[in-house]
């Protein structure tokens, strides 16, 4: 068993790969893998497997935000983006396109041909564009995330720059009596707006729409519609980084 | 002695040739044991927070070297925030010296603004030659060092920089720092080689952070070019000393420092080139052109505190390895 470990700002994915190249996916909350299931040995850490159901992996990759904090005893660091690529080639077949990655905390684009990565943007010191936001856009709107993805057209205009004030200005569009369709779809064209200039650098014929927000499924439409290319979302986005650690792991 | 602040590198050699001793704030700010907590005092003082943190950094540091009293502000060729980083410091009660490099290059301008220098500092351009001659061994060891990091590999990037960014100002010492050079280049047969197979170049301002060369060379890859330091060694050995300061790049146009580093990066057989941008710089903008004209693989960094790499960028540097590799 191959064991692939994407440690994110806030989630821990784990990805198992058997023998028979069948997957099966895990998820902790970042926090309580580190404080209940990890401790320091020797300036590394040590993840207990066994009781966290993973059983005893032969091998393990591991990747992601934490990687440059967290030393992860008899693990195979590789780079964040690395493992995105593989894990995005893995899972859709596909050699050419951009991926686009939305994940908790930050955003990635990355340009990939023939299989490599050939370049990459990612987003500066601010969660405006990722997962973070829709959250606390959805709790100012009192909807799920899942309601939220539904809407993308007649959105209302949002031009925050920044999260936290994003939030003061769509109350405002609240008290002016919006429906809360164009609430919603508002919501999700700031996210566009926030990547376009990102992706428009490094376009290709195709996206792969990875990270949790990639279920967002209005987005996936604003992206084909304003960018007239289709955007393909693989089954699971959340894992990319950890099934791209596998693969790693099986080269 | 008399010393005397300078925000970037002037016509050091009017300085030494009155007598006084130059000093570049930004290597006093950055040698700070937490430069960071110079940053917050400027912005307690009320500088913004999205501003450059150099020249918050320079204002406390000013504030804090009483024995530094007049400084030498570039009001031109670097950024405007010195003017009003300059018009903060006099409300202090500090007395500024304008220097402005012309925009376009211009040999009489140039040739102006040492003279009023030379008046206001009271020397002469006599002395002044003789000071640019006095310079100019320190500066062929110097050269030594840059041509040993990129034909050889023992000099690592960080000390190519330290070294090469000290010449700002020689540390007020230039016969002291040229002995510890010497130093340092006679032990480097003993050294052991260090061992990277990516060659990269740095271009634009210096690291507001100290451990990105270390970050490379842990990851298999050296800095063989640092562009703005080299400049501050007057790399150009030029006998008419106006000449000088005209041919050293970085206080002009983007088009003419990239003739520059085209050079280098041919020369030096780089792999890719890390641009680095100060966060809040106008700079920052130039990065478009940078990217049209060069063709490498290009980084851009965006640094805003002192003094370490933060979690973004390591991420960012490991994906750009990556992709030279
Ligand atoms: S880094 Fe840019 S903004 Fe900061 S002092 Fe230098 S030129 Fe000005």
């Amino acid at each position: 068993m191959l064991c692939g470990i994407d440690l994110g700002s806030r989630n821990v994915k784990v990805a198992l790969r058997d023998q028979d190249g069948s997957l099966s996916f895990h998820k902790f909350d970042t926090v309580s893998f580190y404080r209940e299931h990890g401790r320091a040995v020797e300036g590394q850490l040590r993840v207990d497997f066994a009781a966290l159901g993973l059983g005893v992996p032969e091998r393990v990759v591991a990747t992601g935000y934490g990687r440059q904090t967290i030393n992860l005893q008899g693990a195979e660091i590789i780079p964040e983006l690395k493992a995105h690529v593989l894990g995005a080639i893995q899972q859709t077949n596909l050699t050419d396109f951009t991926l686009l990655d939305l994940g908790g905390q930050d955003s990635k684009v990355v340009l990939v041909a023939r299989g490599k990565m050939l370049d990459f943007q990612t987003n500066d010191k601010c969660a405006a564009s990722t997962g973070r936001y829709l959250e606390n856009m959805a709790a100012v709107l009192d909807i799920d995330l899942a309601e939220l993805s539904r809407h993308y057209e007649n959105p209302v205009d949002l031009s925050s720059t920044c999260a936290i004030f994003g939030e003061t200005e769509l109350i405002g569009k609240v008290v002016e009596g919006h429906t809360l369709a164009s609430l919603a779809a508002g919501v999700n064209y700031t996210i566009f707006k926030r990547i376009k200039p990102m992706l428009k650098k490094l376009m290709s014929d195709t996206i792969v729409f990875t990270g949790g927000v990639a279920r967002n499924q209005a987005l996936v439409k604003i992206l084909e519609r304003e960018l007239g290319v289709p955007v393909v979302v693989p089954t699971h986005p959340q894992f990319n980084g950890a099934i791209g650690c596998c693969s790693y792991a099986l080269e | 002695m008399q010393k005397i602040g300078m925000t970037t590198t002037v016509p050091m050699e009017v300085i030494y040739a009155a007598g006084m001793i130059p000093v570049d704030l930004n290597n006093i700010f950055i040698t700070h044991e937490n430069p960071q907590s110079l940053v917050e005092e400027a912005e307690i003082a009320g500088y913004p927070r999205n501003l450059c943190a150099w020249i918050k950094g320079l204002y406390t540091t000013t504030l804090q070297n009483e024995d530094i009293r007049t400084i030498i502000a570039v009001t031109q060729g670097d950024c405007s925030n010195t003017h009003a980083l300059m018009e903060t410091l006099e409300m202090a009660g500090v007395k500024v010296i304008p220097f402005a490099f012309p925009f376009d290059r211009d040999y009489d301008l140039l040739k102006l603004q040492m003279e009023k220098l030379i008046e206001s500092l009271g020397t002469s351009w006599e002395a002044v030659q003789r000071t640019k001659a006095r310079l100019e061994q320190v500066r062929q060891r110097v050269k030594e060092l840059d041509r040993l990091t990129w034909q050889g590999d023992r000099v690592s990037g960080w000390d190519n920089h330290l070294f090469q960014v000290s010449c700002s100002d020689f540390e007020g010492d230039p016969e002291a720092f040229a002995s510890r050079l010497d130093t340092y280049l006679a032990e480097l047969p003993q050294r052991n080689p260090i061992k990277a197979d990516i060659r990269l170049a740095y271009i634009g301002v210096p690291p507001i952070m100290d451990d990105l060369y270390d970050y490379l060379e842990e990851r298999g890859a050296r800095v063989v070019f640092n562009e703005v330091q080299r400049q501050f060694t007057m790399p150009f050995a030029i006998d008419d000393i106006v000449e000088q300061y005209r041919t050293y790049s970085y206080p002009y146009g983007i088009f003419y420092r990239l003739e520059d580093i085209t050079r280098e990066l041919e020369r030096r057989q780089v792999d890719g080139v890390i641009h680095y941008a100060q966060s809040f710089c106008y700079r920052q903008i130039e990065d478009l052109i940078i990217r049209q004209k060069l063709k490498y693989p290009i980084l851009t960094l965006e640094g805003d505190k002192p003094n370490k790499l933060d979690a973004r960028t390591r991420m960012r540097l490991d994906a750009f390895l990556d992709i030279l590799r």
